[in-house]
């Protein structure tokens, strides 16, 4: 034998084969050579190991180092480095991406940590076109066992006893399969191997005989003998060239071997095996179709009765078994059934191998025990969800299957669950998708998918595949109408009763399914035309306008930016948004999660180019509108909601009165967002111009106090009800009342209400504060206290990942030197002589999975610490204050303390003449959310002005018409985005001096350059 | 007969006929041969027209009927030539959440042909595939053999440019 | 080839097992050649083959060799460090083709750690 020191395991799957492995395994040799080493080191190509993300891939034992996304080029250092000097090359080693840690034992990194290998147990292990590395591992023995000390019963009950169920999707008991092909009588049976694996999103069977095809072939070896088969056929897809090498390898080594042909082993038992390739129907991975292809004819399924088992290959008793099935048989019978049963649950036993796709971290192919949940799953294994995007559901089962969307986390992933949740476990297929994954067109696909493979051969699937894609279709393209989804299930249900085989009964699953999860997502379709997660492009110009509450038409004021015309930028703007210069500095921009640019290099700053608009250009000139509406209209609250519907409503004609209890307009953004990110004299300039318009803003007037409601009901015929909320909820903690704590948004309304006696002194918060909460308004908070010379730490329950608060924001934070805690809540506040002196807090670990897919923080016992403190802020969620609306009042409030909403109604509120919107409807959420709702409540009180007066509907004034220039570029150089120019930290933590300078006129123009136009129809 | 064997000639050589016959022979008399006789007479040939079905279906013993049958049925095969070079777009699930459609979109733009077509030059046929299994790097673009991985769709004409 | 009985695939079994028995990741010695520039000048390579075919002849599968870099010491090359788990490194200094099958067949075999050639008792050094 032949010993060497370090063997490198180089992966061969088809995913490291399209990554380049092939030339790093001839680079590997040649170095090798060159050093020397040739003699010393062995280098093995393997199937392939999993982590295909990551390829190409190596192993290097004894130390079980792992090598990831080795090039060509790097194998000199690696050689050098690892083979002669003895050191792991740390670049090309596994990063955490959550903790930035260098893991270099392939066995330490979570992915694999976590998976129980037993259907995958020689994956990366063996070279798999060599028999004797398959029987070192144990290979054959079971066979060998089988076939010398076993009969036919023997092994039917053993497999019985294990409980394995068919891992092809259906999940029918192997062992009973195996029973009844026994029983039929019959001098003639078969042994078949499905491995046309066709699910979209499904690679475990292409592994499995790429990496371990010897165990699949003992597997129909001790099924033969246990039905009394002599020939056997393995049917598997052409389109994995390959797999089907690598079987025609192994079945030649064991015929050789004389382990396939006749007299097995020299114990008399005959059984020859043929490749069957298949020629690309998706359908012929149903059992009967298999047959009747393998028969020579076109892959159409066969009624049953009469079951294969009985009648099946050439009218012969056949047994078909899925690849993932037939290679757990060796071990089953070399081990037992018990060993076997060892894990999973009551009703699934043994392990699953996935196919981990979709927009998760680490793709690849996990093999869990049965009832590992989704989440684990997802996150431990898969390493959560790239950029920052929120997981949305998981399909299983393909075009068969359903969707388990994110409140489903903590389910166990085994047959019955996942049946129970209207999916169905599949062949193992797990698709992974975030929140741009759009249900109805991921409905369309899968049954458009189906209605493309269906055979044509029963009417129910043939037909009733087509209407129902008509009418998904026509829901995507904007042509949905009420009743389709009504329409929709009942057919459903027809198809799953009546279809012939397998393909037609579960087309309609992935239908059923996103109607029983998403349905709001299909009537938003149907209703509004609208698609939230911008995937149906008929529904809309561009994937940032569509995103945009306001639907402001980005992709022409950035072509007018390009073009240097700032001004006209700033009329398209003004169309759809009166407070630009406010959006420009702190709105959150849920177009730039959208934006397309990012699937090549970055976002587009769209947000800053905003800004840049509303620094650079002319501000247009206000003049007064004429009021020639009889009807008066009250607002209470001058924030965003209440200042945009009160400017509609001007604009339509009417008298507008805003009523505000602060000295100043501007809501939340004058008292909760702090002036460095929101200079007031910005702020003041856009409220002005509603006040040009002849609104009047009554500030220092609070509704119930300084005017009673009941005047205001009587003195106005129309009432929009935009309060905010401006009131933290309590964390429910002793000592919560001591002087020093504060709640988040109390703080920052006292600060900005009283700066001068804050920046004096007179006002403090003393040297150590401790802020609660992981929102936006804990980072203004927080922000705030550290240019009022505090030293801060924010503490926060769950992790870095989880915070609500928008990333940039966070980062400033910590640039300012806050410390932010994870995994930390509050326990008591600590206090001495009336003010606080500490708080004392727990450490949390994360627990099971919320609805919201964030694992919930569970507390660690006896892990308690108090921090010495001068003031705690609690920034850990506000509600609305509605007192002012009187007890027996019609406007109902409900038990969030927020406004009730009449049913189908978007604005008003329970009683006729009250609308409501903003925070004081939705709770705390967007200043453009608050925009949003306001030009909804206008539109809506002006109708119903209209309505009850008999008039036609408000027609608006022919718009402004501003040409759009159309200049795109005919290549895109990857380019990331203009970073914004900021004040350095050490300079900006003492003033409140506005953080962002904003670009300059070159910066904006290249950065606007890099729109992509997916407005434009080419 | 000879109709028969001179349409033959019209696209390919008597060498490939005669290699044809070659593995028609080899599947004689053997149940199920018809399917992969046609898969290696498809590989030798580049694509299945009329009169190669008639010449399979009568040296087997299978009606032609039977033969264009299954020819039809399975996406595998094609009666048209095809072009140079291959691209195929996956559409399985993965890919296509992954940027696979917009990748079709602009194959479609580039060439101004739909799928299943090939370019008038001959030089690239485009296709669609469900799901290579190779989910691991989606959205995938196949041309030939070729699998290219993470694919872009603004860099995709980079990537044709080396096929030509 | 001939067919196999079920008796040969145990053979093959234990044959191919001592081959790649270093990927189950069992080991009772680890053996770290010095492998810097000075210790290859030295002979560090020959010592290296010697170890090897040591180990191939004693159909030992527990015993894990690695390379390391120079260690600073580069006068007493080549160097070759012993450790048995649970113990404390050994490092040999001026080691040779003889010296090398000497200290496997006593210390690594056997346990007998040969003071001539080593250098010092390391503490803690893994």
């Amino acid at each position: 034998m032949k010993v060497f020191r370090s063997h490198i395991l180089i992966c061969g799957g088809t995913g490291c084969h399209a990554t380049g492995s092939v030339k790093v395994k001839q680079a590997l040799a040649a170095e090798l050579a060159r050093q020397g080493l040739a003699d010393e080191i062995k280098l093995v190509e393997t199937g392939c190991n999993g982590f295909c993300a990551m390829g190409p891939i190596m192993v290097v034992y004894p130390d079980g180092i792992i090598y990831m996304m080795i090039q060509p080029e790097d194998v000199p250092e690696l050689v050098e480095e690892h083979f002669l000097k003895g050191r792991p090359l740390e670049r090309l080693l596994y990063k955490e991406p959550s903790t930035e840690e260098t893991i270099p034992e392939m066995n330490e990194i979570p992915f694999f940590a976590h998976q129980e290998p037993r259907v995958l147990r020689n994956k990366g292990l063996i070279d798999p076109e060599i028999i004797d590395e398959y029987i070192a591992r144990d290979g054959y023995a079971g066979m060998a066992k089988a076939l010398t000390e076993m009969t036919s019963e023997e092994i039917i009950k053993e497999v019985l006893d294990s409980g394995i169920r068919g891992r092809g999707g259906a999940g029918f008991p192997t062992g009973l399969k195996w029973k009844f092909a026994a029983q039929s009588e019959n001098d003639v049976k078969y042994v078949l191997c499905n491995a046309d694996e066709g699910d979209p999103g499904a690679f475990m069977d292409r592994s499995v005989l790429e990496a371990d095809p010897h165990a699949v072939l003992e597997g129909m070896i001790i099924a033969a003998r246990a039905i009394g088969a002599h020939k056997g056929y393995i049917y598997c897809r052409a389109e994995y060239p390959l797999a089907l090498r690598r079987l025609d390898i192994a079945i030649n080594q064991a015929k050789e071997y004389g382990l396939l042909g006749e007299n097995i082993l020299d114990t008399g038992f005959d059984f020859d095996l043929e490749i069957y390739q298949g020629a690309g129907a998706f359908v012929c991975g149903e059992e009967t179709a298999l047959m009747t292809s393998i028969e020579g004819n076109r892959g159409m399924p066969r009624p049953r009765p009469p079951f294969p088992a009985v009648s099946g290959l050439w009218q012969k008793p056949s047994v078909l078994n899925n690849v993932e099935t037939l290679a757990s048989i060796g071990q089953i019978i070399a081990k037992g059934s018990e060993w076997f049963a060892s894990v999973g649950n009551e009703t699934s036993k043994g392990t699953k191998v996935f196919a981990l796709t979709g927009d998760i971290n680490n793709v690849g192919l996990v093999e869990v025990p049965m009832g590992t949940s989704l989440g684990t799953i997802v996150y431990d294994i898969g390493g959560g969800i790239p950029d920052g995007k929120k997981f949305k559901a998981a399909q299983l089962g393909g075009p068969s299957g359903g969707m388990i969307p994110v409140q489903h986390l903590n389910a166990p992933v085994d047959y019955e669950s996942v049946a129970k949740l209207g999916a169905i476990m599949g062949s193992g297929g797990l698709i992974v998708m975030n929140e741009d994954m759009c249900p109805v067109d991921m409905a369309r696909f899968f049954m458009d998918f189906c209605q493309d493979e269906s055979c044509g051969k029963c009417t129910p699937c043939r037909e009733g595949t087509k209407r129902m894609l008509e009418i998904l279709t026509n829901i995507c393209e904007g042509r949905g109408k009420e009743g389709d989804i009504e329409t929709l299930m009942e057919m459903a249900e027809i198809i799953k009763d009546s279809a012939l085989c397998g393909l037609g009964q579960t087309a309609p699953n992935p239908v059923l399914s996103t109607i029983r999860y998403f349905r709001d997502e299909y009537e938003e379709h149907i209703r509004d035309k609208h698609c939230s997660a911008g995937v149906c492009t008929t529904l809309f110009k561009s994937p940032c306008q569509n995103a945009c509450p306001i639907g402001m038409d980005v992709p022409q004021y950035m072509a007018l930016v390009r073009a240097k015309r700032f001004d006209d930028a700033y009329r398209v703007m003004m169309k759809t948004n009166p407070f630009p210069a406010i959006c420009g500095r702190v709105c959150d921009h849920q177009c730039q999660f959208k934006c397309r640019r990012s699937t090549l290099d970055e976002t587009l700053a769209i947000k800053f180019i905003k800004r840049f608009i509303t620094d650079n250009a002319t501000r247009p000139v206000i003049n007064p509108v004429l009021t020639d509406r009889n009807e008066k209209i009250a607002v209470v609250g001058a924030g965003p909601a209440g200042l945009t519907a009160a400017k509609d409503l001007a604009l339509r004609g009417y008298q507008v009165t805003v009523f505000e209890e602060l000295p100043e307009p501007g809501g939340m953004t004058r008292y909760g967002i702090p002036s460095y990110r929101l200079p007031r004299n910005i702020l003041a300039g856009e409220v002005d111009d509603i006040r040009a318009l002849g609104v009047e803003i009554q500030c220092n007037t609070r509704v119930g106090r300084d005017i009673s409601f009941e005047d205001v009901d009587k003195k106005y015929d129309y009432i929009y009800l935009a309060p905010g909320a401006h009131k933290s909820q309590r964390m429910r903690v002793d000592g919560e009342d001591i002087a020093g704590v504060f709640g988040g948004v109390e703080f920052l309304r006292d600060f900005n209400l009283n700066e001068d006696a804050w920046l004096k002194g007179e006002k403090s918060l003393g040297a150590k504060v401790a802020v609660i909460g992981g929102g936006n308004s804990a980072i203004d908070a927080a922000r705030c206290a550290v240019r009022l010379g505090a030293d801060v730490t924010i503490l926060y329950r769950r992790t870095r990942q989880d915070m609500p608060a928008a990333e940039e924001e966070i980062i400033a934070a910590e640039h300012e030197g806050i410390k932010i805690e994870y995994f930390v809540a509050p326990k008591k506040i600590v206090g001495a002589n009336g003010s606080v002196n500490g708080i004392t807090c727990e450490r949390m670990k994360a627990g099971d999975f919320d609805n919201s897919g964030r694992r919930r923080p569970v507390v660690i016992e006896g892990s308690e610490f108090t921090l010495d403190v001068d003031a705690v802020i609690a920034a850990i969620g506000q509600t609305p204050d509605l007192s002012f609306v009187p007890e027996g009042s019609d406007v109902s409030v409900n038990r969030w303390e927020c406004f009730d909403l009449a049913e189908g109604s978007k604005s008003r509120t329970t009683s006729e003449k009250f609308f409501a919107g903003g925070d004081a409807v939705t709770g705390p959420w967007t200043a453009v959310g608050a925009i949003a709702a306001g030009h909804q409540a206008a539109e809506d009180i002006d109708s119903a002005i209209r309505a009850k007066n008999g008039e036609s509907p408000w027609e608006a004034p022919a718009e402004e018409v501003i040409d759009i220039p159309f200049e795109i570029d005919e290549e895109t150089e990857e380019q990331p985005q203009a970073a914004m120019p900021e004040l350095d930290a050490a300079v900006r933590k003492t003033n409140f001096k506005e953080v962002e300078l904003g670009y300059e006129i070159e910066e904006a123009i290249k950065e606007a350059s890099r729109c992509l136009r997916c407005d434009a129809e080419v | 007969m000879d109709l028969e064997y001179n349409e033959l000639l019209e696209e390919f050589t008597r060498e490939q006929i005669k290699e044809l016959d070659g593995i028609i022979e080899e599947h004689r008399g053997r149940a199920g041969g018809l399917i992969p006789v046609l898969e290696r007479a498809q590989e030798l040939l580049g694509f299945l027209p009329i009169p190669v079905q008639k010449r399979v279906g009568r040296e087997l013993g299978i009606p032609f009927s039977h033969v264009y049958g299954v020819v039809t049925f399975y996406s595998f095969f094609t009666m048209q030539p095809r072009g140079k070079h291959t691209i195929r777009v996956c559409m399985g699930t993965a890919c296509y959440v992954r940027g696979g459609k917009k990748i079709a979109e602009n194959v479609e733009k580039l060439f101004g042909i739909k799928e299943g077509e090939t370019t008038p030059d001959r030089m690239f046929t485009y296709e669609t595939v469900r799901c290579l299994g190779a989910c691991g790097l989606g959205p995938v673009v196949v041309v030939d053999e070729d699998i290219h991985g993470r694919v872009k769709p603004d860099k995709l004409k980079n990537i044709l440019q080396q096929y030509s | 080839m001939a067919k196999l009985k079920i008796e040969d695939l145990k053979k093959i079994k234990e044959r191919v097992q001592g081959e790649t028995a270093l990927r189950a990741g069992t080991r009772r010695v680890k053996v770290t050649v010095h492998m810097g520039t000075c210790g290859i000048a030295a002979g560090a390579r020959e010592v290296m083959d010697s170890l090897m075919n040591e180990i191939e002849e004693s159909g030992v599968t527990d015993v894990v060799v690695t390379t390391s870099g120079c260690m600073g010491l580069c006068s007493r090359e080549p160097e070759v460090t012993v450790e048995i788990l649970d113990q404390d490194p050994i490092i040999y200094e001026f080691m040779n083709q003889n010296k090398m099958r000497q200290v496997f067949k006593r210390h690594v075999l056997e346990g007998e750690i040969q003071t001539p050639f080593a250098l010092a008792k390391t503490k803690g050094q893994s």
